[in-house]
């Protein structure tokens, strides 16, 4: 059991359609149906993930992707210490709008906020759809920014708990005292056991491996 | 039902107090919020007056009909003493009592007949008799003159008013409140009840209590009979009530749009609704596409949402919204307020209460920034801090964000918070009083929850407090209380009381105060946000700093007044108009100056600053928009010499061929004549005039060195330096004029060689026969022609352009600094705009002292070996780049002792076009005839500048 829980609030920023939501209800949820409620100014959500032999549990702020709510996107990101961006392999808009939103961290949010860049729906590339941003790209935003980064399917599930984890680990954990020699900061650890317990019902379970 | 008693409003005085805090807002505006009347019911008149009011199927009047005549005896009515004013449209009263006893609004069109009444005093009394029968009795009180003046503006309006009024009828019918009233006093047989919200087909939301439901409607069948309805209706502390408890589904959208005030649009702009559908059928946008995703994700759990009929309406609704108001367009959350209102209204009604929505109830909440949604939760966070101490201390200590949990509810009126039929409960109310109704019920949902709030301490499990309270509003507030009566109040019921009574203090002047107090703190952060975004998605530039970047986006938006950043309304793009103000505000060309008097010159002005423009606007729409402007800057401000010739080049290639045609040639002169004639008329200098000026003084200095035969190791520069200004301004400006006519001369030199060859053959081919002297003079005659001959446009390449620009070291320098620099976007626009202290131009000349230094140093030199000073060396182009740009250091020069230049450049001027005539004088005749106003004093004789063509001509292509 764990009785040590470490809370991340994460906001999840990124233009409109890109799948931030989908991307929210796969790793809450594993699940991807659409989502019948609709996002008003920002939807929350929480999850809790495993990592070795603590608990992070991310306070997730999915905000609404209309144009005009980004102006509210200040409030949801002022006290985050970690966000994910997301944009659209299929389209450079959504890309540049990431940058954007890179920067806008950066310069506003808290300084050690955790930072990670999906590229989200590489199923359409899969599917033989046109890609019309590069994987180099992304990777080359995220080197120069220092980002977590990875191209994710919300559909498929790919690598969508792998950037939570990632995030997880990054994350300083809350260490009651025994602990905290333990505490395994770069997660580069090979056998990490990895599980994921949906908060709202526990007997949902996916678990993942992050390699 | 208690507390409803005490839920009578109690906050007149309050609101008083807010109001001396308050802006103020004009007395018309006040009175047409207060009364939700249209933008153009301006008060007319008012007057001090005694009013009764008889429904038409009042219990009095029934009584005064079962009378027989003799027996008249006056049916007691209540008499209210007011207030009466006539705008437009309207009549309007209120009682001085308490403001609430009798407010009576009644639309012009209503009126069926006014008479002044047969009165036994000598005060004035006019008796109004309704459209449907009611009676208004009006007891002027006042002057007499005043009450005459008062009926006359009255019957002037009515007659005004006879074509709406004829509608009336049509009107009616589409209202409930008539229906009932037809169907159960007159009993008419065969009555179609006007057309519903979709609850009517779907069910409405809620447990159906059909006995209920009755009652209330009854109710309200009661009180119109008394009070009137629709278009002229009496609100009294009883109409207040009957909302209080809840309005019957049936005729929820008609109370709803008589409160909002609504009704009063859709009945003064009947038919406009189907009109903007119509005339956008087919049309798409992006509020469009971003509606039609939004429409299945609409209070999905209603049936009729389900379906395509609900689906329809609520489309048509927020598309036909957003091509009425194209500043605000679509926000999410529009969608789910449209769906609520569209259960109990028709398309149109919902269309018009959407309106009066985002126009007063919740203004600023869904434009583009949604500036007043951030607003309100500022607003609203306060009001938790002075209201509920303890609460908000939790909240601040546990980092809760407040704002971002209570967004929803005020964005989308409690309709995804709460179970629609609680939702609309509150909006009952809310379209009843206004905004303050959902901080009032904000706050109370916090403080009933207070006690589980305040254990909760991170923003999950506060959210799921307040969640499962919300879906508990119809369970017992007091499950455990002994009293049946007691444990019957629901949740609900205790939110209302809290509400309505605990906060009854937060009034709509109160809001209005604390928005004052936060709007610049919002709307400055909303415009550094919006600022910031923009700064990161312009173009990639190379000529232009940040500060650059910055200072071009101040200058732009400012420029473009009507665009308000942070409330996200108005065009955000640039016309013409307002880019040449832009322009005048950073550079040098474009300022207004004494030139503009000359109409020459403001067409030359003109003709540039529009092929400026056309280049300028990526989208070929007519208009600028941030990033052209950018975009353009950057390529003027290039530190390339040959690439802003190719700019400049492109400018008048019009068709892109890289060849300029003779009437572009011409164009090209006349834009070169208009960007320098700021140096042409000495109001700047260029580098060449600094440096001549520098090489004066260094002269100077040498040649006092050399007869004083000093060592020429120290060299003392005067800080006093006379400099004969004039002398320095007429070379420049000679210097201009003599580029100006050069750049003519070897343009069409150089294009009539250049054309050549092709003659020569054509001749050959097409005249063997003429002997060489005729050939001869033929081929001159082509020669002279070819510039002008239209037949065969093609004259100057860029090529040949750039070599004529780079021949002439004042135009070669124009393109390698001194446009550039003319350009000021490295100063904060503040700056830019300041009147720069005006001080002699020629102040602090030598601004590069060591130059100068080393000037006199060679100058000695040269003399001490030679013997003899020679004389200045004209600078050459090569050492362009050493000096500094100083140009942009001199203020304008305005000061009176150069306003003789004036003069002399509109001389100028004309030589300059005498030049251009000259050199195709014949051919001009031959060809163009009359259709060359501008040249028409061709034939003057050619000024001092031809003396010194002949050595311009020698021109080495």
């Amino acid at each position: 059991m764990n009785s040590n829980v470490t809370s991340v609030k994460l906001v999840l920023l990124g233009e409109a359609a890109v799948g931030k939501s989908s991307i929210v209800l796969r790793f809450v949820s594993n699940d991807f149906s659409e989502n019948k409620e609709p996002t008003i100014g920002a939807a929350f959500l929480t999850q809790r993930v495993n990592i070795d032999d603590h608990t992070v549990k991310f306070e997730i702020w999915d905000t609404a992707g209309q144009e005009r709510f980004a102006s509210l996107a200040p409030m949801y990101y002022r006290n985050a210490q970690a966000a994910l961006v997301v944009y659209d392999v299929s389209k450079p808009q959504s890309f540049i709008k990431a940058r954007h939103w890179v920067k806008e961290l950066q310069e506003r949010a808290s300084s050690d906020i955790i930072i990670a860049l999906a590229g989200n729906k590489v199923d359409i590339v899969e599917d033989g759809g046109e890609r019309k941003v590069a994987t180099e790209e992304g990777q080359k935003l995220a080197d120069e920014e220092g980002l977590l980064f990875f191209e994710t399917s919300a559909k498929t599930g790919q690598n969508v708990n792998e950037v939570f984890l990632a995030i997880g680990e990054k994350i300083p954990i809350k260490k009651p005292n025994e602990h905290a020699n333990n505490a395994n900061a770069d997660g580069s650890n090979d056998n990490n056991r990895v599980d994921i317990t949906s908060s709202d019902n526990n007997a949902a379970a996916v678990s993942g491996c992050n390699c | 039902m208690s507390f409803l008693g005490s839920l009578r409003q109690k906050t007149p005085f309050f609101d008083k107090i807010a109001e001396s805090f308050t802006p103020a807002i004009s007395r018309d505006e006040k009175f047409k919020y207060e009364y939700r009347l249209p933008a153009e019911e301006n008060i007319i008149d008012d007057t001090n007056a005694d009013i009764s009011f008889v429904g038409a199927y009042s219990k009095i009047m029934a009584m005064s009909r079962s009378k027989t005549e003799i027996n008249q005896k006056s049916p007691v009515s209540y008499v209210y003493s007011g207030r009466l004013y006539l705008t437009p449209h309207f009549l309007v009263f209120r009682d001085a009592f308490d403001q609430y006893s009798c407010v009576l609004v009644m639309n012009l069109s209503t009126i069926k007949r006014v008479e002044r009444s047969p009165s036994e005093s000598h005060s004035f009394a006019l008796n109004i008799t309704l459209y449907s029968g009611s009676k208004i009795s009006i007891q002027f009180i006042g002057l007499r003159y005043r009450s005459e003046q008062f009926s006359h503006q009255l019957k002037l309006n009515l007659k005004n008013n006879i074509e709406t009024a004829k509608n009336l009828p049509q009107f009616l019918s589409t209202c409930y409140s008539e229906f009932i009233i037809t169907k159960n006093i007159l009993h008419q047989k065969d009555l179609i009840p006007p057309r519903a919200g979709l609850g009517q087909q779907f069910k409405y939301p809620g447990r159906a209590e059909l006995d209920k439901e009755k009652a209330k409607l009854r109710l309200w069948f009661e009180y119109f009979k008394e009070n009137g309805q629709n278009m002229a209706i009496v609100k009294n502390h009883m109409f207040q009530k009957l909302i209080r408890v809840g309005l019957p589904n049936r005729i929820r959208g008609e109370i709803w749009e008589l409160c909002s005030g609504s009704i009063y649009l859709r009945h003064a702009n009947s038919g406009e609704y189907q009109k903007i559908l119509r005339d956008n059928e087919g049309k798409t946008s992006q509020a469009i596409d971003e509606i039609e995703k939004d429409l299945k994700r609409s209070l999905p759990e209603y049936r009729a949402y389900q379906s395509e009929e609900g689906i329809g309406r609520l489309r048509n609704v927020l598309t036909a919204y957003s091509w009425k108001n194209p500043d605000v367009g679509y926000c999410q959350a529009m969608n789910i307020v449209v769906a609520g209102l569209l259960i109990f209204m028709t398309e149109e009604q919902a269309f018009w209460c959407l309106t009066k929505l985002c126009d007063i109830y919740v203004p600023g909440y869904y434009s583009k920034t949604m500036y007043g949604t951030l607003l309100d939760q500022k607003v609203f966070e306060a009001f938790v801090e002075d209201r509920l101490p303890i609460l908000w201390k939790h909240i601040v200590q546990n980092d809760i964000q407040l704002s971002v949990i209570s967004l929803p509810w005020f964005l989308s009126l409690f309709f995804t918070s709460m179970p629609l039929e609680y939702a609309f409960r509150i909006m009952d109310i809310f379209f009843l009083n206004g905004a303050k109704t959902l901080f009032q019920v904000a706050l109370a949902v916090l403080k009933v929850n207070a006690d589980d709030l305040s254990s909760a301490e991170e923003d999950g499990t506060f959210i799921a407090v307040l969640k499962n309270y919300f879906q508990t509003l119809g369970d017992s507030a007091y499950p455990e209380s002994d009293d049946t009566n007691r444990r019957q109040i629901t949740k609900f019921q205790e939110l209302l009381v809290t509400a309505f009574k605990e906060f009854s203090i937060i009034s709509e002047g109160m809001i209005i105060q604390e928005r004052n107090k936060h709007q610049k703190g919002i709307l400055q952060n909303i415009e550094t946000f919006v600022k910031r975004t923009q700064m990161r998605q312009m173009p990639k530039t190379f000529n232009l700093t940040d500060e650059d970047l910055s200072n071009i986006y101040d200058i732009y938006y400012q420029s473009i007044e009507t665009h308000k950043i942070s409330m996200g309304t108005g065009s955000s793009s640039m016309s013409f108009d307002v880019f040449i103000q832009l322009l005048s505000k950073f550079c040098d060309w474009c300022k207004p100056s004494e030139s503009d008097e000359n109409p020459a010159f403001r067409k030359q002005k003109t003709d540039f600053l529009k092929k400026l423009f056309r280049k300028w606007d990526s989208n070929h729409l007519g208009e600028l928009t941030l990033n052209d402007v950018v975009t353009g800057i950057d390529n003027l401000k290039s530190t390339d010499l040959l690439q802003l010739i190719n700019y400049f080049f492109s400018l008048y290639d019009t068709d892109n061929d890289g060849e300029l045609h003779r009437e572009e040639v011409l164009q090209v002169s006349e834009g070169l004549l208009f960007l320098t004639e700021p140096w042409k008329t000495g109001r700047y200098i260029d580098l060449l005039t600094k440096q001549s000026i520098e090489d004066d003084i260094a002269e100077k200095l040498a040649r006092e060195k050399f007869n004083e035969e000093n060592t020429t190791d120290e060299i003392d520069l005067p800080s006093d330096v006379q400099v004969d200004e004039e002398k320095c301004k007429i070379e420049q400006s000679e210097r201009y004029l003599k580029a100006a006519s050069s750049f003519l001369q070897r343009s069409f030199e150089y294009a009539k060689s250049f054309e050549l060859a092709e003659e020569i053959d054509l001749i050959n081919f097409s005249d063997d026969e003429l002997d060489g002297e005729a050939k001869k003079k033929k081929f001159n005659t082509l020669k002279a022609n070819v510039a002008l001959d239209p037949t065969r446009p093609k004259l100057l390449d860029l090529a040949t352009f750039r070599m004529i620009i780079l021949a002439d070291e004042t135009y070669e320098l124009f393109f390698a600094s001194t446009w550039g620099s003319s350009i000021h976007t490295d100063q904060p626009i503040e700056n830019v705009m300041k009147n720069r202290p005006l001080r002699s131009m020629f102040d602090g000349i030598i601004a590069d002292g060591r130059r100068v230094a080393e000037q006199v140093r060679r100058r000695v030199d040269s003399v001490t070996t030679r013997g003899s000073i020679t004389s200045v060396e004209s600078a050459g182009a090569h050492t362009i780049n050493s000096g500094s740009v100083l140009t942009s250091s001199y203020g304008s020069s305005k000061e009176d002792r150069f306003d003789d230049l004036d003069d002399f450049s509109h001389e100028h001027q004309e030589e300059h076009e005498d030049l251009l005539g000259s050199s195709w004088v014949e051919m001009e005749m031959e060809n163009e005839g009359p259709n060359s106003p501008d040249r028409h004093n061709l034939k003057t004789v050619p000024t001092r500048d031809l003396d010194s063509q002949g050595d311009l001509i020698e021109f080495e292509a």
